[in-house]
């Protein structure tokens, strides 16, 4: 039994770093428009869906795809910004509503193109087990685990040291404090975008590599990353990585203990709960309340 | 939003209400057949569902993504009440917007959240509905749904389960729903929620109690889905949870309003016939599989050219009209 | 009519306002002083519902540290913001029948032109509340909301901040006005040591949330320890 639970919470945190990529990139962007891209899930989705062509077309390792699924998604979250530019009023209702409308042409271009049958790599050796004492795991899932731990340190490392990085967090705290510092409010948002792009290419193959792919989780991506974004609150990187693994490890334990249809469930029920009781999430600060 | 002088409000609501009779009476004199009534049947149950969703969002300013929680609470409730506990059809409508009102009860520490939180938050809701009604087979038959309750009954000698007879029974639904919106939408408490969407603090600093307003309105909207999802249950004849929390009522309800317009009242219901006919007639014919991405790229395309949807567009086109007429932001 | 005992407010580790006491009579108008981060606005945010402190606030007889916002406002005290906050999606009219059937309990109409007449925006009354009106028309209609909920106090928030000299006289005379027609008890926070010795019977200052005197204005604008946390205080 405790090795039941031993392994949920392994397997658990290992998926739940993944989550953590996904909650970046939205907390990225909405962190430097304060417009949550409801559409986030779905780029999650096609980077996934490149990994699968890479593999299927050219029998390469999905993680070959790493270029293509970077070219497609940060021109798409480029040109998704480039549409919320375009709003004239009431921008935080009608990015949510444009971007909710992304994600369904999204999604059911996806299903036109790929069909809505379940995709996963094949790949022997992502495939193949590999044992940490009693606990198991695929390579696969230790490979993005790694994967999603450099990209984090490598977020952090920028939104911290570098120039335009720092920009970002000026832009989000005042964004007209920022612009009369000389700091282009408009180049920073574009910015973050495509650093989202750049997020949600990776996750979406690790994503691929370590579970099930197909047309309707990108909308599941999206509400799970922003569960994240929730749990952690606004502004810290370990606080999104924190609360990622909590949702990972919270659906793992419910699947081992009770059932795989209360899967789901778990997520939303946590989710309701930090967002009633504990309004600046569990580890950072934010202004949620109206 | 500009401020509307009455009198051309007026001459628009009449010419509006004497287009609609026209327009509803229509299928009826021209004898439409079985399918096409019933299309349109469906149709006036996405347009009640858009309008609940509309005066939410329109009266406080609450956008949800979940509405699909009170419209299958609502259906289940009734088919429920029918079948197991025998109270007549004319009752459990009703009564299923009333579950659907204390569901909407359990939502009311989302009233403090801002916008996507709230939205998301319904949503949560929805999923949590869905996955109770799947799990609790015992009360609700589970995944594998219900089918034996009753129908809509024979009222004075006029059976009221056949097309035409539930046509005109959702479309009487449907005027009323519309008329308790517009009389609160022009009473004072419709005045004060205009202004809690964008302005909640300016409201209350001046005595406006704005969470008591919106819970208000949340359980009215939750009531309105409820009753439109009772009808609908009893129109098709079967629920199952997939379908009745399904994401399409969450989905096409915003498509429906935003296309139409959800700053008026008829925009919201004008929206949804036509994009439900779209969806039923070309959009399915053209790409069976994934048609959705036709209306996705409808909203898409009204979020960007028209915001305000078509009833936006007509409004504006109005006013270039009428010239003389005073704008509010110069 | 309005009495404080003892208000703290702290924000996380900062200490807002400590342990602030005083008392305002009915019918005088008090100034507010104090230099810029003293407490001001945290001190009417506490009297008018906004932030919760902790100690009494006892209006009109009746303890209300406990009532929500609208019950202030339903009880009598009306309050301006610095930056104005008109209600969006309105008239400048609806504002004010809003306010008035909300906060004073009924509807009437010729109070609501009385007051647009007093506040000079009657030629403004159809117009769009949030988009239409230059800033002193924005301040007047910020007036005009708090009038019309028939308050007892009336807080003032720098209702004179950005205007002009001649401005500032005009508006200054309208308070006096307004003060003489509806038997008001104003409190009004202003930098300004001339408005402050012109319009108020009494003044209280505040500097790092403490209360440090309380007298006539030529008292306290003699105080020491105030001209010191005015030149000298840094926040």
């Amino acid at each position: 039994m405790f090795e039941l639970v031993l392994q949920a919470v392994f397997s658990g945190v290992l998926v739940g770093s993944v989550y953590a990529l996904v909650a970046l990139g939205l907390a990225v962007t909405f962190g430097a428009m304060r417009i949550i891209n409801l559409a986030h899930g779905e780029l999650v989705l096609l980077a996934a869906y490149m990994a699968y062509v890479v593999e299927g077309r050219f029998g390469l390792n999905p993680w070959a795809a790493i270029p293509l699924a970077l070219v497609v998604v940060v021109s798409l979250s480029w040109v998704v910004f480039k549409a919320i530019d375009r709003i004239r009023e009431h921008r935080e209702l009608n990015s949510l509503i444009l971007t909710f409308a992304v994600g369904i042409v999204l999604t059911n271009a996806i299903l036109l193109i790929f069909a809505s049958d379940v995709r996963s790599t094949s790949s022997p050796i992502l495939q193949d087990a590999i044992s940490f004492g009693d606990l198991f795991a695929m390579k696969g899932e230790i490979v993005a685990f790694c994967v999603s731990l450099v990209l984090m340190a490598v977020l952090w490392w920028w939104l911290k040291k570098s120039w335009y990085g720092r920009a970002v967090r000026a832009v989000s705290s005042n964004r007209s404090a920022a612009a009369l510092m000389g700091i282009d409010p408009a180049r920073i948002e574009t910015a973050s975008f495509l650093v989202a792009g750049a997020l949600a290419s990776f996750a979406g193959i690790a994503l691929y590599t370590m579970s099930v792919v197909q047309p309707a989780v990108g909308h599941g991506f999206t509400v799970k990353a922003f569960i994240v974004t929730v749990l952690a609150g606004v502004g810290s990187i370990p606080g999104v990585f924190l609360g990622a693994i909590l949702l990972g490890v919270t659906e793992a334990l419910t699947v081992t203990l009770a059932s795989s249809a209360l899967q789901e469930l778990a997520g939303m029920v946590l989710f309701l709960l930090v967002l009633f009781f504990l309004p600046n999430g569990l580890f950072g600060a934010s202004a949620r309340r109206g | 939003m500009s401020a509307k002088p009455a009198s051309s409000g007026a001459t628009t609501a009449f010419l509006a209400g004497a287009a609609l009779l026209v327009a509803a009476a229509a299928p009826i004199v021209l004898g439409l057949g079985n399918y096409a009534l019933g299309l349109l049947v469906s149709a006036l149950v996405l347009s009640g569902l858009a309008l609940s969703w509309a005066l939410l969002g329109n009266l406080g300013g609450m956008v949800s993504f979940g509405h699909a929680a009170f419209f299958g609470v609502g259906a289940y409730a009734s088919a429920l009440a029918s079948a197991r506990l025998g109270v007549p059809v004319a009752v459990a409508v009703p009564l299923g917007g009333v579950i659907a009102s204390a569901s909407a009860l359990t939502m009311l520490p989302t009233l403090r959240l801002s916008g996507p939180y709230f939205a998301l938050a319904i949503l949560a809701y929805a999923q949590i509905f869905r996955i109770l009604a799947t799990e609790a087979t015992p009360i609700t038959g589970g995944a594998a749904g219900l089918q034996r309750y009753p129908a809509l009954p024979t009222v004075f000698g006029f059976d009221l389960s056949t097309r035409t007879g539930s046509y005109v029974l959702v479309l009487v639904v449907l005027t009323l729903f519309v008329g308790i919106y517009v009389a609160i939408r022009r009473s004072h408490v419709g005045t004060a929620l205009r202004a809690i969407a964008e302005s909640e603090v300016a409201t209350r600093v001046v005595g406006v109690d704005s969470v008591r307003l919106k819970a208000w309105m949340l359980i009215l909207s939750a009531f309105m889905a409820g009753v439109f999802g009772a009808l609908n249950a009893h129109v098709i004849g079967f629920l199952e949870p997939d379908y009745a929390f399904g994401g399409t009522w969450s989905v096409m309800p915003i498509i429906a309003a935003v296309f139409g317009g959800y700053h008026t009242v008829l925009g919201p219901i004008f929206g949804a016939v036509v994009i439900y006919l779209f969806d039923q007639l070309v959009a399915k014919s053209l790409i069976p599989v994934g048609h959705e991405i036709l209306l996705g790229l409808v909203l898409a395309a009204m979020v960007l050219v028209a915001p305000n949807g078509i009833s936006g567009l007509v409004g504006g086109v109005f006013d270039r009209i009428k010239g003389g007429r005073r704008h509010a932001a110069t | 009519m309005l009495r404080l005992d003892g208000v703290s407010v702290r924000f996380g580790g900062l200490a807002a306002l400590t342990d602030v006491s005083f008392e305002v009579a009915k019918g005088e108008i008090l100034g507010l002083v104090g230099p810029n981060g003293a407490g001001k606005t945290t001190l009417f945010n506490t009297i008018s519902g906004l932030v919760k402190p902790r100690g009494r606030i006892v209006f009109d007889g009746r303890d209300v540290t406990s009532k929500a916002l609208h019950q202030r406002a339903r009880v009598g005290i009306g309050r301006t913001f610095q930056i104005p906050q008109p209600m969006h999606q309105l008239t400048v009219r609806e504002n004010l029948e809003v306010a008035q059937v909300f906060g004073a309990g009924a509807l009437e109409p010729a109070r609501i032109d009385e007051i647009l007449a007093v506040m000079e925006l009657s030629h403004k009354a159809d117009a769009d509340a949030a988009t239409a009106l230059a800033l002193q028309e924005l301040k007047r209609l910020e007036i005009a909301k708090a009038l019309a909920i028939r308050p007892r106090v009336l807080l003032l928030d720098e209702v004179l901040a950005g205007l002009e000299s001649r401005a500032k006289r005009l508006f200054m005379l309208k308070l006096k006005e307004l003060h003489a027609l509806y038997g008001l008890t104003i409190v009004v926070v202003e930098h300004d040591i001339e408005t402050i010795s012109n319009l108020c019977s009494r003044a209280v200052v505040l500097d790092f949330g403490r209360l440090i005197a309380d007298g006539t204005p030529e008292e306290v604008f003699r105080n020491p320890d105030v001209v010191k946390s005015y030149t000298g205080g840094t926040h």
